[in-house]
Order: C-alpha cells, then sequence, then structure tokens
C-alpha cells in the first residue's frame, strides 16, 4: 500500500513545487559539442541551470560554418532554442534584424561582470558596440606546448627563453639529440593561425589590428617588423617534413605527446589532447607563451541569449547567463573543459598551470588582442590563408612576394 | 555430358532423336587481355578495400595504439569497447546514450518517409502514365524540371511552408520533406514503368468497372514488384544516409543517426577518437548494407527489367 502512495506523494511534491516557482521555465540549448570533456563542461553548467529550478533540453549539431545554417534554420522555423552557442559577430546582427536580439550591456554592468574580464573577452563579446554574448571559455591561439621528459632529456628549458631567437638557438641542440625541435601541420588552417599568433607576439598589437582588425590598412604591410614575421614564420616552415604535409593539429601535438617533437606552436586546445592522453599541466608538459611575444591572440566561445521572448523565459536566460560567468563555475567549468576561464577573478587553487599562465598574461590589457574569426571580413581572412600557406610551401617565394601579393588582395577584396 | 540429345515426335508419331547441334566451349586460357582485366579489376577493389581495412582496423583498436601513428598495423589487441562506447554511450552534445538514441530515431524516420515518399510518387506516376489526365505532358515537363532543383537552394521556403503546416522539427516534417524531394525521379522512373503497360488490360479493366483505386490496388501494385525494389532500395539509402535534411527538419527532438555520428565525429577542440569514430562511421553504414545483402539480386532484376521492356 505505501509503496504505491509514496511515489505518487513524491510526484505531487514535486508538481507542487514546480508550480510554486513561477520563474522555472525549460531552457533549449543548442551548441555543437560533443567531445567527452566538452560534454562535461556542459554539465558543470546544467548542474547550475538546474539548482536554479530551470530545465536544459539538448539540441547539439555540429557546425563549421561562420554562417550557422543550422541555427537559422530553428529560427526560420519558429523553434528557436534559448541560448546557442556562437561567436560570429554576423550571426547576432541577424538576429537583431529579425527581432531576437537581446542586449545585456546593463545586465553585465549591474552584476559588475564586465571589470574582471580580460580586455580581449570584452571586446570580443560586444558587437557592434552593445554587449550581446556570454563568454564560457577562453583559449589562445598560439601557445608553446612542450614535453617535459624531451625537455630534460636534451637540456634545453623552454621557460627560460625570453626571444625567439634564445628558441630557435636551441633547436641545433634539440636535433642533435635525435628529436623533432618543432612539431606542424602543413595546413592552411594551422599555418594560418601560427601566422596571426606570430604577427601578434612579433609584430605587436597594433599591426595586428591593421591586418586582422576592423579596418585594414595595408601600409603595415612595409612594417620591418611585418617583414620580420614573415621570416620567422619561413623558420617554422623549413621544420615541416614531408610528414607534416596535411597533417591535423591533434596528430601534430600527437607527436609531442609520444616524444617524437620537442614542442608545438598552436591553439592551446591542444591541452585537451595532453589531458586526453593522461598526461599533467606543469609535470608532463609545459606551457608558455611564445617567447618573447608583444601580445597573445584571444579567442572566446561565448553564448547568444535569444531576444523577443515572454519576460519569464528572459529571467531564465539571464539565469543561464549568471551561472556561466559565475567564478565557481568557471573554473569548474574549464577545468572540465581543458579551458581557461574568463573571468580574472576565478579562483585561482582550481587553475592548472597551463590556465595560471595563461590569466597571468591576460592581466595585462595591453598584451592582448581579438581572434581575427571576430573582426575580419572572412574573404580577406581566407586570401591572408591562402597566400601564406603558399609561402609555406615554396621556399623560393619571397617576403617581397608575399607582401605584393597581400597588397593585390587588398586592393581586389578590401580596396 | 556433351551428348546432348532432343527428342522429337515425327509426323508419323515415331520418336526420333537427333543430335542437337554442339558448339564445344573455348577452353579458358590466360592471354595478356585477361591479366590486364584482372590487374584492373584487383587495382579497383584495392581502392575501396584499403581504405576499408583501415577503417575496420582502426575501429579494433586503443587509442593508445592510435597514437603510434602505424595507420596500416593490426590491433596489439582487438579489442570492441570503441564499438560499445560508439553505441551505448557516445555523446551527442549532452546526451550520452550512443548511436542506438540516433538508430532508433532514424528508423522512425526511415518508415514514415518510404510510405510517403513512394505512395505518393506511385499513384502520380501510375495516373500519369495510363489515366487520361488534362496537362499530362506539361506536368511531366515541370517534374523533370524539379528534379534538377538543388534542395539547398529552396531549404529556407521549405522551412517556412513546413512551419506553417506545423510539422517543422518532428518526424513528420522530414518525412514530407522527404516525399516532396523524392517525387520527380520516383514519379518519372514509375510513369515510365506504367506506360508499358498494354493498354488492353487497362481498357479491360475499366469495362470491368474497375475505379481508378480498385485498378491500382488489384492490377497494378501486384505488377509492381521489381520496380518496387528498385524505388525501395534507392530510398531507403538516400533517407538512411540523408544528413541535410534530417538536421534542418528534424527540430530538437528527431534527428537522425547522422547526426549523431556529426556530433561524434565532428570536434571543435576537443579530442579526436579515430576508433570510436571508425566504429560509429561503420554502425552507420551497415543498415543500407543489409538491405543490399537481401535485396541486391532482386534489384537486379528490377533494374534489367526496367530496361528491357518498351
Amino acid at each position: 500500500m505505501s509503496s504505491r502512495i509514496l511515489p505518487g506523494l513524491a510526484a505531487g511534491l514535486l508538481l507542487g513545487a514546480t508550480s510554486f516557482g513561477a520563474m522555472a521555465a525549460d531552457l533549449v540549448v543548442y551548441h555543437s559539442w560533443s567531445a567527452a570533456p566538452e560534454v562535461a563542461a556542459l554539465n558543470v553548467l546544467k548542474a547550475g541551470i538546474e539548482a536554479k529550478g530551470h530545465t536544459w533540453t539538448d539540441i547539439a549539431i555540429p557546425h563549421n560554418t561562420g554562417s550557422n545554417v543550422n541555427l537559422m534554420s530553428l529560427v526560420t522555423g519558429g523553434q528557436p532554442p534559448n541560448v546557442f552557442m556562437e561567436s560570429n559577430p554576423g550571426v547576432y546582427r541577424d538576429l537583431a534584424g529579425m527581432g531576437f536580439g537581446f542586449p545585456l550591456t546593463q545586465w553585465y554592468t549591474d552584476n559588475h561582470v564586465t571589470e574582471n574580464l580580460p580586455a580581449a573577452v570584452a571586446a570580443s563579446i560586444a558587437v557592434d558596440g552593445e554587449i550581446v554574448k556570454v563568454p564560457t571559455a577562453l583559449h589562445i591561439d598560439g601557445m608553446v606546448y612542450y614535453n617535459k621528459d624531451v625537455a630534460a632529456a636534451v637540456g634545453v628549458d623552454p621557460a627560460s627563453w625570453t626571444s625567439l631567437d634564445a628558441m630557435f638557438a636551441d633547436f641545433q641542440k634539440v636535433r642533435d639529440a635525435g628529436y623533432a625541435p618543432v612539431a606542424v601541420g602543413s595546413q592552411p588552417f594551422q599555418v594560418g593561425y601560427l601566422m596571426h599568433a606570430l604577427v601578434a607576439a612579433i609584430a605587436g598589437p597594433d599591426i595586428y589590428s591593421s591586418i586582422y582588425g576592423g579596418d585594414v590598412d595595408p601600409a603595415v604591410f612595409d612594417d620591418p617588423a611585418f617583414a620580420k614575421t614573415l621570416e620567422t614564420l619561413r623558420l617554422f616552415s623549413q621544420e615541416a617534413g614531408r610528414e607534416a604535409q596535411n597533417r591535423p593539429w591533434n596528430e601534430t601535438t600527437n607527436q609531442v605527446i609520444t616524444g617524437k617533437a620537442l614542442m608545438q606552436v598552436h591553439g592551446d586546445w591542444m591541452k585537451g589532447e595532453w589531458l586526453g592522453a593522461g598526461k599533467v599541466a606543469g609535470k608532463d608538459f609545459g606551457c608558455v607563451e611564445i617567447p618573447g611575444a608583444k601580445s597573445v591572440v584571444v579567442t572566446v566561445d561565448a553564448w547568444g541569449l535569444l531576444g523577443g521572448v515572454s519576460d519569464e523565459m528572459k529571467a531564465a536566460e539571464l539565469d543561464f547567463a549568471s551561472v556561466v560567468v559565475d567564478p565557481e563555475i568557471q573554473a569548474k567549468f574549464s577545468a572540465a573543459k581543458g579551458s581557461t576561464p574568463v573571468r580574472l577573478d576565478a579562483p585561482a587553487a582550481s587553475l592548472d598551470a597551463c590556465s595560471t599562465e595563461v590569466l597571468s598574461i591576460l592581466a595585462d590589457p595591453a598584451r592582448q588582442v581579438q581572434s581575427p574569426n571576430n573582426t575580419v571580413d572572412s574573404d580577406w581572412q581566407s586570401s591572408i590563408w591562402d597566400v601564406v600557406f603558399n609561402y609555406w610551401g615554396d621556399p623560393s617565394m619571397s617576403v617581397e612576394d608575399v607582401i605584393a601579393k597581400l597588397k593585390d588582395n587588398y586592393e581586389t577584396i578590401l580596396g | 555430358m556433351s551428348e546432348i540429345t532432343i527428342a522429337a515426335r515425327n509426323a508419323k508419331g515415331e520418336v526420333t532423336v537427333s543430335r542437337a547441334p554442339y558448339f564445344p566451349r573455348k577452353k579458358k586460357t590466360i592471354t595478356g587481355r585477361s591479366i590486364a582485366v584482372l590487374v584492373f579489376l584487383a587495382l579497383c577493389a584495392l581502392f575501396f578495400c584499403i581504405p576499408l581495412y583501415v577503417v575496420v582496423v582502426t575501429s579494433f583498436k586503443t587509442m593508445d595504439q592510435i597514437r603510434e601513428g602505424a595507420m596500416f598495423s593490426l590491433p596489439y589487441v582487438w579489442t570492441l569497447e570503441a564499438w560499445d562506447h560508439a553505441w551505448n554511450s557516445a555523446c551527442s552534445g549532452i546526451n550520452c546514450n550512443g548511436l542506438k538514441v540516433g538508430f532508433w530515431s532514424s528508423v522512425s524516420i526511415l518508415i514514415p518517409s518510404l510510405i510517403l515518399s513512394i505512395g505518393i510518387s506511385m499513384i502520380t506516376g501510375y495516373a500519369l502514365a495510363l489515366w487520361n489526365v488534362r496537362w499530362a505532358g506539361a506536368f511531366l515537363f515541370i517534374l523533370f524540371i524539379c528534379a534538377f532543383v538543388p534542395f539547398q537552394i529552396i531549404m529556407f521556403p521549405l522551412i517556412s511552408m513546413t512551419a506553417a503546416l506545423k510539422v517543422y522539427g518532428s518526424i513528420w516534417g522530414v518525412a514530407l520533406v522527404h516525399a516532396v524531394l523524392a517525387m520527380p525521379v520516383l514519379t518519372l522512373i514509375f510513369r515510365n514503368y506504367y506506360k508499358d503497360i498494354p493498354q488492353e488490360i487497362m481498357s479491360a479493366a475499366v469495362m470491368d468497372s474497375g475505379s481508378f483505386w480498385r485498378i491500382f490496388t488489384e492490377i497494378i501494385l501486384p505488377m509492381s514488384g521489381n520496380i518496387l525494389i528498385v524505388v525501395l532500395i534507392m530510398q531507403i539509402t538516400s533517407i538512411w544516409n540523408d544528413y541535410l535534411i534530417g538536421v534542418t527538419f528534424g527540430g530538437p527532438g528527431s534527428q537522425p543517426m547522422t547526426v549523431n555520428l556529426a556530433n561524434l565525429i565532428t570536434i571543435s577542440t576537443g579530442v579526436t577518437r579515430y576508433n570510436d569514430n571508425m566504429a560509429a562511421a561503420l554502425l552507420t553504414a551497415i543498415p543500407p548494407l543489409v538491405i543490399y545483402f537481401f535485396v541486391g539480386k532482386l534489384f537486379v532484376q528490377g533494374i534489367t527489367a526496367g530496361a528491357i521492356k518498351g
């Protein structure tokens, strides 16, 4: 008898609880994450949402395109998600045009979030001057990750390098010991990312912004620092063997993990591969910024909130935002995903060696720039990738050729 | 065995036996030409088998071995872990119940899509081929043109239309779009098959006071076995392998297995687990293969029946 009554009673109580909490809502969450660390990170957010009395309905669709067609088809079909993972500013402009924009600047100010964000994060969550995104994870586009065992075996210490010259000077020692100094993947995407990371590191934030910022100024191509960047890129390309041809970044990372190469320069999402192989940051592998870097490039994964909904739903969506940017939850989220918290005030104890390093770099607002994906015309970016990749693969192409070609492309695309 | 005889009765009723004309078959000899053909066929087979080999062995390896990079090597330890993971616990978004969720979702998309797409086209083809439909020629011509319209350019209008019909984001939305998009080609196939049915059969059926539907169910449908097999295989393959229609019209709840597969193998900033990916790809590819194995012979018969007629 009691066994029949109890579940009924429990269900009744639950129903009562949900109807009492008038704010409870079902949030439809659209994203493109399905890898194990990503799912673990999403579950951190889900627990936070559920603690606020809401439920999480999941839609996962992978996408690699800039315009996010799948999100737009859900919106067109009249079943838009309440929150969606999206960084491309164009999507936010489109949504605002359709009456689904959700401006958040006031909310950020009221909740004292903005002042705790690194400058590049604060810049990348705004579209046309209005904050519309909720930053969830942060990555640096060009970090040096190195195998500590190899470094110890060879007798070099990447953490001691203060300039790229010092780094390249040590390479012969690595080669003599029978290791590849740097693992590179000859793929347009990897070379393109290496290029913009090097521009930020060697040529500095001003020249970077004149190439990868919103307003492109072709005059900076004549700057000697830009030529120096290209010469450095050539040094990296000389480390690419035949096997590097079209090698994906994660396989390149595995060259370092398995101790065939000393280091790799790539986005610090490589940490996921290291953690996946059971390695520990600071113990098995180390991470430093590009030696002597003038600035670093910051990629931000962010959520958008759907506007044009009921006030109740708006409140629920803002609850979601407050969960995402909560410092404690940020720390847990980043530990699960292998990213770095987007807040400078994330509890230090929960950070691994690499995230600590990244946040210490980002404490200085003058030394960080946004990822080109956030700012630059996509035709212009792919034309840079194209030229730089040709330069990478063709030793007879000179720095002057690259500069001439880039100027030419500028005239065609943006001139 | 070569003594083939033919028995026949002559005019008087006596049985005469005569030797049938006998042409001995040329003995097979290995010539330069046959070697060339064999080599060519072997190369063609290798072209498909080598990647398949890599997919299969990778699906049985451990990640530690895959990280070593030798992709042609056999697994040190054969393990079904990746298969188990892909089927039972792979994540599609936050839900980690494996591809089996998508499998059943694909099955529940497949059945209504098949019935709807084949049903509509079959009846349209029957009407156009055997009944006097006004403007039939123009109608066929329009269908023919429609067969060349790529889905992508009418995707957004279709989304608005299905949303207006209140089927967007459901299995019925997906089935409807599959039916509409398959209609031009399938209707042409059925129409061409039915137009070879002798006019006399139709006339007799009409005389026997058969209605449109009665003639269809009692006479035409039983004659459609061959072509049904062909169309069934075509449709099962294309609906099962479809990604774009499922992902676009399925909405939150009813996405097919291919979307799960894509979630599993598309990494943004996570780790690539090649063994899981390969096992998942094989699991997704198996159902149409099974169908081919079972009805492949009938498929060839059906195609040739259509080709020789007329």
